[in-house]
């Protein structure tokens, strides 16, 4: 008896827990839209000055430092140029840079990454932003920091974020590639150079490829030649290389996107027959008809896709492939005709 | 007193006490699990990985953010359908698509969105591994590129979501329903477990809120605010907890047994291997996650299953009772269905958590809950007035079906102001946590005899959805 009446007890006190706590975050609601008040009046002061790029005196108020720094992240994103230069040059004269550096080592992870991304563009603050947010605890405000200091031309060498970050091995985000890509702007040879690196993860090395597969930087015959190796390997990421080989559309990967037609695996050949149609590889004409009878759909959408890719030769593949007594490539070939009106 | 009396007096008592027993068991397990699952949720939304502002977002992840395939199954939505694919339209995201399927329509739907739209006719090339009723057509047009409207005989919403998946495109397509409002970086934001682990991840889900009483303008929730009507209010604080604490507690433990069909993106290929929506039930939405962890434990590949609380979908709650009832017999019998049809997985350690947690939740929550709970409610307060069963008892079934439901709801809502505060104004916040006191005491109730209906149902094998009136988002009318 005595438990059942503690139960009543426990969730009374509970309740009552719950409720007090309610209390107190609609009294904080109230006081906060007090202090939001003077946030308002520090804004329209700061507004107009930042904006102009003009050097502000906000004398030891936090409040002031904080309300700079939140429109630094607002600001920031709107302009370009020598106007967010000035922006910046304001923003650190309010406080900003020194504010964002303090919630840098934030609890939020949420704050802690916002923070890094806004001080990345303060030359002043860079070397927070590498030695604090890169070695955070939290994987998404290292990734975040980085690509922030890359877009800003202001990271480190590739091989030592690459290491920094995991990338590969803990770190498997589909933004290393955009990394990359910020990062063959500033240092091209760098991002190059990992792919000869033996000791890093295939993963990395194909982000690399990715970013300079769409970059006029470097002489594409040896990414290409690295690339058309890697496609042989029976790996997960055969289907990225094949499709990274179709964006380049290099001569040099024409016999590997042909060797990929016939992989046992079928999102490899989905992958290597876009990449033929992409790279008008007209010599996969005969192999891509074939592979307009794939049991896989996907495999006979992207063979008819890139047959009517291929000129003259892949609508005459196509409408050759409309009479064929195998019902699947005939359906294929049919609707692939009809949906371009070349019926 | 004759001992025979007294003998059976005792019986009585201890009869009596055992099923109060029983009662306040499944009560404590049920707020157990709870509180369990507030603890898993306060962790999750404090440690959720961060995501960048706005403008930032948009830079960072359109670059890789894959292209997906929106599935809008719509049967007789010609009052707001044209608004609905504007508003879909208008969402921001590098690459997707919208497919319209028009489920058999009676109304106008189709009419009105080829004449809105200026659609004429095309073919499209359409895989046919899962199966649905006959599509009909297709309708496009050159000037609107991201729309396709798929023409189909009727078969219901799993049949139509299952004709948009075999004419998607897209490794990804998320399954809206047609009537609700995705905010306009939803897609942002629910696609990026997709990025983050593009091996790993197959669905991830995100949060439905109640769009009654907030102000909408072109498609666009503008201003969050509460309903008048009390039983759109009380659904609010069910959301709240529906989303902010269950799903992502059990998104956190890896458990998540249902993506709302409202919002919920998913990998193509592992729905097609599945055989996409299954015919013949009404919680669809749940059983296709079920078949998916199931699939995936079978082939003993590693998989992840992902909610996020902050890309929302907003939908329209019914406002009457009669309505709203429907709804949760509905509810009741597809959660019902979907636990008999993969009763094996319950506590199977070959499934993991998911046998274990997931199974466990449906079973404790949704099988045996309102059984017990309605039980309680008619024996308990009986036998304590027989004088069978001493106070104590009584207060501890309280304690079970009041007070610790107002301390869950109102938890949740601390939840809900300490990290999302959604809601602007303080005002709202307090009739909230009234509302979660409130809801205790009658709608709880008739929520379970709600359920009770859905039992019977289930039981009579009936196949019905029931009508829902919905009354439009813009007031748009039909021609």
């Amino acid at each position: 008896m005595t438990t059942l009446v503690s139960l009543w007890d426990f969730s009374l006190l509970l309740c009552l827990i719950a409720l007090a706590a309610v209390a107190g975050l609609l009294l904080a609601r109230v006081i906060g839209e007090w202090r939001g008040k003077h946030r308002a009046d520090w804004r329209r002061k700061l507004l107009p000055a930042m904006m102009g790029g003009e050097t502000i005196d906000v004398g030891g108020s936090r409040l002031a430092r904080s309300v700079a720094a939140t429109l630094t992240l607002e600001l920031t994103e709107l302009v370009r140029g020598s106007d967010r230069e000035a922006l910046i040059t304001a923003a650190s004269s309010a406080g900003a840079g020194e504010e964002l550096r303090r919630r840098l080592r934030s609890r939020a992870p949420q704050d802690r990454l916002i923070a890094a991304e806004a001080l990345a563009m303060f030359p002043d603050h860079v070397d927070a932003v590498t030695q604090v947010a890169l070695t955070d605890r939290s994987p998404d405000v290292r990734l975040g920091a980085a690509l922030a200091l890359a877009q800003e031309g202001r990271a480190p060498s590739a091989g030592e974020l690459v290491r920094a970050l995991g990338i590969g091995t803990r770190e498997h985000s589909l933004l290393v590639v955009s990394l990359m890509r910020d990062l063959v702007k500033t240092d091209p040879h760098s991002v190059e150079a990992l792919l000869y690196d033996l000791d890093l993860p295939d993963e990395a090395k194909l982000a690399a490829t990715d970013a300079l597969a769409e970059s006029g930087a470097i002489d594409h015959a040896p990414l290409v030649s690295w690339m058309a190796e890697a496609a042989g390997e029976d790996s997960d990421l055969q289907p990225r290389i094949f499709r990274a080989l179709g964006r380049i559309g290099h001569p040099a990967g024409h016999e590997a996107i042909l060797g990929g037609l016939d992989s046992p695996s079928w999102q490899v050949r989905t992958a290597a027959a876009e990449a033929a149609g992409r790279s008008a590889l007209s010599r996969a004409v005969p192999k891509l008809a074939g592979m307009l009878d794939d049991e896989e759909w996907w495999v006979r959408f992207r063979a008819g896709e890139a047959l009517a890719r291929l000129g003259a030769a892949g609508r005459l593949a196509l409408h050759r492939a409309a009479i064929d007594p195998a019902p699947a490539a005939r359906a294929a070939a049919k609707a692939t005709l009809a949906e371009r009106g070349m019926a | 007193m004759l001992p025979g009396i007294a003998s059976a007096e005792s019986w009585m008592t201890s009869a009596a006490e055992g099923i109060a027993l029983v009662v306040i068991v499944t009560g404590l397990l049920q707020v157990a699990f709870y509180i369990l699952q507030l603890v898993f949720a306060a962790f999750a939304l404090t440690n959720r990985p961060p995501v960048p502002r706005g403008a930032t977002l948009w830079r960072r992840y359109s670059d890789q953010a894959p292209a997906i395939s929106l599935l809008a199954p719509a049967f007789n939505e010609e009052v707001t359908v044209v608004e609905s694919v504007r508003s879909l339209l208008a969402l921001q995201y590098p690459d997707f698509e919208v497919l319209l399927i028009n489920d058999g329509s009676k109304d106008g739907t189709l009419a009105r969105v080829i004449d809105e739209f200026g659609l004429s006719r095309v073919e499209r090339f359409v895989d046919d591994r899962v199966a649905h009723a006959r599509i009909r057509g297709f309708y496009a047009s050159p000037a609107l590129p991201r729309l396709l409207v798929i023409d189909k005989e009727n078969g219901g919403k799993a049949d139509a979501l299952n004709a948009g998946i075999n004419a998607c495109r897209t490794s990804l397509f998320c399954a809206i329903d047609a009537d609700s409002i995705l905010e306009t970086d939803a897609l942002l934001r629910v696609v990026r477990p997709f990025i983050d682990d593009p091996d790993l991840t197959i669905a991830a889900g995100g949060t439905i809120r109640i769009a009654n009483g907030c102000t909408i303008d072109a498609g666009r929730v503008t201003d969050v605010r509460l309903p008048t009507n009390f039983f759109a209010l009380v659904q609010i604080m069910e959301y709240l907890r529906a989303f902010l604490m269950a799903r992502l507690a059990l998104g956190k433990m890896q458990a998540l047994t249902v993506i709302s069909g409202a919002f919920g993106l998913f990998k193509r290929q592992q729905v097609v291997e599945v055989g996409g929506y299954s015919h013949g039930t009404v919680g669809e939405d749940m059983e296709l996650v079920l078949k998916l962890h199931r699939h995936m434990r079978d082939m003993n590949q590693p998989y992840r299953i992902e909610f996020i609380a902050e890309p929302v979908c907003w939908t329209e709650c019914p406002e009457d009772a009669k309505v709203l009832g429907r709804q949760r017999s509905r509810w009741q019998r597809g959660a019902l269905e979907c636990f008999v049809k993969h009763k094996a997985m319950c506590f199977n350690p070959r499934y993991g958590r998911i046998g274990f947690v997931g199974f466990g939740q449906i079973l404790l929550v949704d099988v045996v809950g309102p059984l017990i709970e309605v039980l309680g409610y008619i024996l308990v307060p009986l036998l304590y007035a027989l004088g069978l069963l001493a106070l104590p008892w009584l207060l501890a079934f309280l304690s079970v079906t009041f007070t610790f439901g107002v301390f869950v709801s109102v938890a949740t809502l601390i939840l809900e102001e300490i990290q999302l505060r959604r809601f602007p104004r303080a005002r709202e916040l307090a009739i909230l946590a009234l509302v979660a006191v409130v809801e205790n005491f009658g709608y709880r109730q008739l929520s379970n005899i709600w359920r009770l209906q859905g039992w019977w149902q289930f039981l009579r094998k009936q196949q019905s959805w029931g009508t829902m009136t919905r009354k439009g988002f813009g007031g748009a009318s039909p021609t």
